[in-house]
């Protein structure tokens, strides 16, 4: 079982398939999320992109592992020259008219160490503890110097 | 063997350690009697997690009080945090784009 630090949800107004063509077509990415080359919604495609035109330390890698259409799109997200890896999914649920996204973004935790021993359980683990407790909170109040 | 956060905070007796400090500092003793395994094994996860800085020991008097340095979980967790917002703002730009596709033309 791994931990998921990292879920949004978010309605959309706009119907499944919709909101799917944005998620896969890149002429539609572009104007909202990464100015993609070329994009086909298709296991095992891979596909990179710069995180910002004006930054171009971090190319990003990214290969799709799952996909169903109108449903469930996985993708791996790594950094060129950069330990680590995490997977990001967008799920959707149609509501009516409208659209329930879910984006999971897993592994993060993998980025922020450079040693490939450290077993992923004993992370996850840890990174609940640091993200979803009341720890959390604790480290956000108190001043500790 | 690396020292860092994570390592600091894989083993589940020193994360209740630092969860208990937060709350209060303790005194060695204080601290090693929460605990069923021995207060050398106790003495060792102290030792790791002022290795990992997230543990500082302050003299008073006869004393000696463990206290939370937790500097660096703030900074893992406002790492994990730009995640999150750059994600949120990802959503917010597609909400709107489809907002804009939906209006007449």
């Amino acid at each position: 079982m791994k931990a998921e630090p990292l879920v949004l949800e978010r309605t959309l107004n706009a119907p499944v398939a919709s909101v799917w063509d944005a998620l896969t077509n890149n002429a539609k990415m572009k104007q909202w999320y990464f100015d993609i080359a070329d994009f086909k919604p298709e296991i095992g495609f891979e596909f990179q992109f710069y995180g910002s035109k004006d930054d171009k330390r971090y190319l990003h890698l990214c290969k799709i592992t799952e996909l169903i259409p109108e449903k469930r799109l996985t993708y791996t997200w790594k950094y060129e020259n950069f330990p680590g890896e995490s997977a990001v999914t967008f799920e959707l649920f149609e509501e009516g008219a409208q659209t329930r996204l879910k984006l999971t973004h897993a592994g993060l935790e993998s980025f922020t160490t450079d040693n490939p021993d450290f077993a992923a359980s004993s992370f996850n683990a840890g990174w609940t503890f640091i993200i979803g407790t009341s720890l959390k909170d604790f480290v956000e109040g108190k001043n500790n110097n | 063997m690396r020292r860092d956060v994570f390592q600091a905070i894989a083993d589940p007796t020193r994360r209740e350690i630092i969860g208990l400090i937060s709350q209060q500092s303790l005194n060695l003793n204080a601290l090693a009697d929460h605990f069923e395994i021995s207060r050398p094994a106790v003495s060792k996860h102290i030792k790791i997690l002022m290795e990992c800085g997230l543990l500082a020991i302050r003299q008073d008097g006869r004393e000696r009080y463990c206290e939370p340095r937790l500097q660096k979980i703030q900074e893992v967790a406002a790492w994990a945090e730009k995640y999150r917002e750059f994600w949120s703002q990802k959503l917010g730009a597609l909400a709107n784009f489809l907002d804009s596709e939906n209006q007449p033309k």
